[in-house]
């Protein structure tokens, strides 16, 4: 089988074959695909196979050692049509420089629209949604009558105050409170982070299942008789924690603190995945997994396309379900919605995909960092729609609730949710218990009538 | 086993086994014979990545070795363990056969796939297995080689043709990717499905097929929540000719639905919308398939 294959004539690849090859792997980097000298040494062997004559034997040796994942293929494909583009294979050493500086290819980390935010310019850009209800945000008295961000133990979502708004919402970068309180959430969730059973074991003395294996190497010592019997038990594995983030120009006041968060998690979580919507779902997990927030920012930044428009949370998860959750990105996961619950799209739509959602999750939680506007009815239609199908919600004004948010987490990886989803049946929401001794005793929980609950909609 | 001198042979082979691939999958399969490199086949549920597999060995008249990944596969699933058994009653017996010796080994799939020579080892939905696993195939990916701490290291003599499949529910690590060449199956056109149904139901009807694929077809531009794949193309084209129909009609249609789509709001959005004129407008395209060139198994 190793043998060359006789049915071509027999030729190494020659220098200019051998040049060429290179230089497709070259301009492969250069648009930001992973065509590592790995692959393009597979990539020169297949040569040595193939009848070069023909283009698409070519391609698809191409394609099969540098291309490892479908969503390179449309990059990959333009690369390939340029490159060998009206050419056999006799390329010029001219081919080492075709495409690596030719303006007229628009690699993958271009293209989209800046964030409004993030837009040096962007001062006059004014959301469509955001005048209106912003302006309702801050006349809603918390509670206890009291403002949520004056509290001295703030949550992090509670600390954008809205005096913040204005002069943050032109700035690019965190300021260092923000940074701050993006670290403690993310460190709280860190810590915090749920775990499930694997179905690996590790040895444990007080285990419920005989070790066989080890058993029988302690019998070696005791001329097998078996005198120490050895035991394991599972293993415990993190689980996974999906977000999906709502970026739209309703929430625009949060997008940015929401993704530090986010970053946080992810880096230090590998079982986290974040995606971020509006009117369309990006997934931000690669992006947000380096090391460098302002990085993560820019990227996000360049995928995002569609930062300040107008939410459609249905269609956004409708998306989600179709590709991600399709593959079983939420299976198992806690996956939490940070959103308004701003819907312009159609409240049908989101009610099925939020149950979708939900029958995938292990535990849907969702996080509403706005206070109820219970005067203001149609403007959370969407909230209405979503609500039957969440297992907790989090209302994310309250500074308790979101210090509460952590320590729930970390219980939920192995209590399943107590759901009824018998057909049409409505399910009431509980909310979020909040555990006594989160972080100040005397900062005893609400009492539940008090809180923001399905019926508020 | 017999090679595959040129990729048409190739083709052909698969072809006799009723497995009809287009000129990419034929190419990369014919590369990873050669390269004797593990080939990574990706795509949508239903699309014949693990047929893919089955078929090649059939074709190539070598034994096909299976390993199922899933959450917590380790190297005693998947590799070899050990009889404890018959070690005990060695042990008892005062027997002076070494307890750690190929004797007592028992072989699990990957074991096995290096010590059969040139046999086709189809590595399943390894995006269910996790990290760590995959961490460790890299070597046996690499050399073809496997190391024992009690026996030593077992090197194939001739190594196998690895395909690995998956549904991409995560991410596999890139070192695996570059050892492996990739290929994303598609679902097949129309005439490549009519080709492949014939193929693989001969007792159906060349009209039922067309219809039934040509209405298949068009249910894939309707972003279902779970896409039909062919395997249940060929239910349900089967599932007519088992109710004695050689074509297809609505009251039929509506009744075997299930076969064809698993997901209740599929069902549902498809039956709202009325089979009657998509069957019609399967009638049509399968009457223009039949008239214009019969499928040729070529896309």
């Amino acid at each position: 089988m190793a043998a060359p294959n006789p049915n071509l004539p027999q030729r190494p690849p020659d220098q200019q074959i051998l040049a060429a090859a290179v230089a497709f792997a070259r301009s492969l980097r250069s648009y930001g695909m992973a065509a590592s000298v790995d692959s393009e040494l597979v990539f020169i062997r297949t040569l040595t196979e193939l009848d070069l004559r023909d283009r698409r034997q070519l391609y698809w040796a191409a394609h099969a050692t540098f291309v490892h994942n479908p969503d390179e293929r449309p990059v990959f494909d333009s690369i390939f049509e340029r490159f060998w583009e009206g050419q056999e294979l006799d390329l010029s050493a001219r081919a080492a420089e075709h495409g690596e500086d030719d303006a007229r290819m628009v690699g993958p980390a271009q293209g989209g629209e800046a964030l409004p935010q993030f837009r040096q310019e962007g001062k006059e850009q004014k959301p469509a949604l955001d005048g209106a209800p912003a302006k309702a945000t801050r006349d809603i008295n918390s509670p206890e009558g009291d403002d949520g961000a004056s509290n001295d133990q703030r949550g992090i979502l509670a600390a954008y105050s809205p005096a913040e708004q204005e002069s943050a919402k032109e700035k690019l970068e965190y300021g260092d409170d923000e940074l701050a309180a993006v670290r403690r959430l993310g460190e709280d969730i860190k810590r915090a982070a749920p775990r499930r059973r694997s179905r690996r074991t590790r040895p444990d003395r007080g285990g419920d299942r005989l070790d066989i294996r080890r058993t029988v190497r302690n019998c070696l010592e005791t001329d097998g008789e078996a005198l120490r019997l050895a035991y394991t038990s599972p293993r415990e594995r993190p689980r996974r924690l999906l977000f999906l983030c709502d970026v739209s120009g309703s929430m625009e006041r949060y997008s940015r603190v929401v993704l530090g968060s986010l970053k946080a998690i992810v880096s230090a979580n590998s079982k986290a995945e974040a995606f971020v919507f509006a009117t369309k779902l990006t997934r931000l997990t690669k992006a947000l997994d380096g090391r460098d927030l302002d990085r993560a920012l820019e990227k996000a930044r360049g995928s995002v396309s569609d930062w300040s428009g107008g939410t459609r949370i249905g269609s956004a998860f409708e998306e989600f379900n179709h590709t991600y959750g399709r593959r079983g990105f939420a299976r198992g996961a806690i996956v939490m919605v940070v959103s308004d619950g701003w819907d312009r799209g159609d409240p049908a739509v989101l009610t099925a995909e939020v149950r979708r959602l939900q029958l995938q999750a292990w535990r849907l939680v969702w996080i509403n960092p706005r206070p109820m506007l219970v005067d203001q009815q149609p403007l959370a239609i969407g909230m209405r729609a979503a609500m039957p199908y969440i297992d907790d919600f989090v209302p994310g004004h309250d500074p308790r609730a979101i210090a509460g948010l952590a320590p729930l987490v970390g219980g939920l990886g192995k209590q399943r949710p107590r759901r009824k989803l018998a057909s049409g049946e409505q399910l009431t929401v509980r909310p979020l218990p909040i555990h006594g001794n989160v972080q100040k005793p005397k900062d005893r929980p609400l009492p539940a009538n008090q809180w923001p609950s399905a019926a508020n909609y | 086993m017999p090679g595959f001198d040129t990729i048409d042979a190739l083709r052909g082979g698969l072809t006799r086994e009723r497995y009809l691939v287009d000129e990419g999958l034929a190419t990369v399969v014919f590369l990873a014979l050669r390269l004797k490199k593990p080939l990574l086949v990706e795509g949508e549920p239903g699309v014949g990545k693990t047929e893919l597999a089955k078929t090649l060995a059939a074709a190539t008249g070598a034994p096909l070795i299976r390993l199922q990944c899933y959450e917590g596969i380790d190297v005693h699933h998947a590799l070899y363990d050990w009889d404890y058994p018959r070690q005990l009653l060695q042990l008892r017996a005062g027997g002076s056969a070494p307890l750690y010796s190929m004797e007592f080994l028992v072989r699990r799939p990957l074991l096995e796939a290096l010590e059969q020579p040139g046999a086709v080892l189809l590595i399943d939905e390894l995006d269910r297995a996790d990290d760590e696993f995959e961490a460790f195939l890299l070597e046996f990916l690499s050399d073809f080689q496997v190391t024992i701490p009690e026996v030593g290291v077992i090197t194939a003599k001739e190594p196998p043709t690895v395909i690995i499949t998956s549904n991409r529910t995560r991410d596999l690590h890139e070192a695996l990717k570059r050892r492996c060449l990739y290929h994303w199956i598609d679902h097949p056109g129309l005439k490549r499905e009519v080709a492949i149904a014939r193929a693989r139901l001969p007792q159906v009807g060349e009209r039922l097929a067309a219809q039934v694929c040509a209405f298949v077809q068009d249910l894939r531009w309707l972003d279902l929540y779970r896409s039909p794949g062919v395997g249940e193309t060929l239910d349900w084209a089967e599932a007519f000719h088992v109710l004695g129909r050689d074509k297809i009609d609505s009251a039929t249609a509506d009744r075997t639905l299930g076969t064809l789509l698993k997901e209740r709001d599929d069902l549902e959005r498809v039956r709202q919308q009325g089979l009657d004129a998509r069957i019609q407008q399967a009638e049509e395209l399968a009457v223009k398939l039949q008239t214009h060139g019969g499928p040729d198994g070529r896309p």
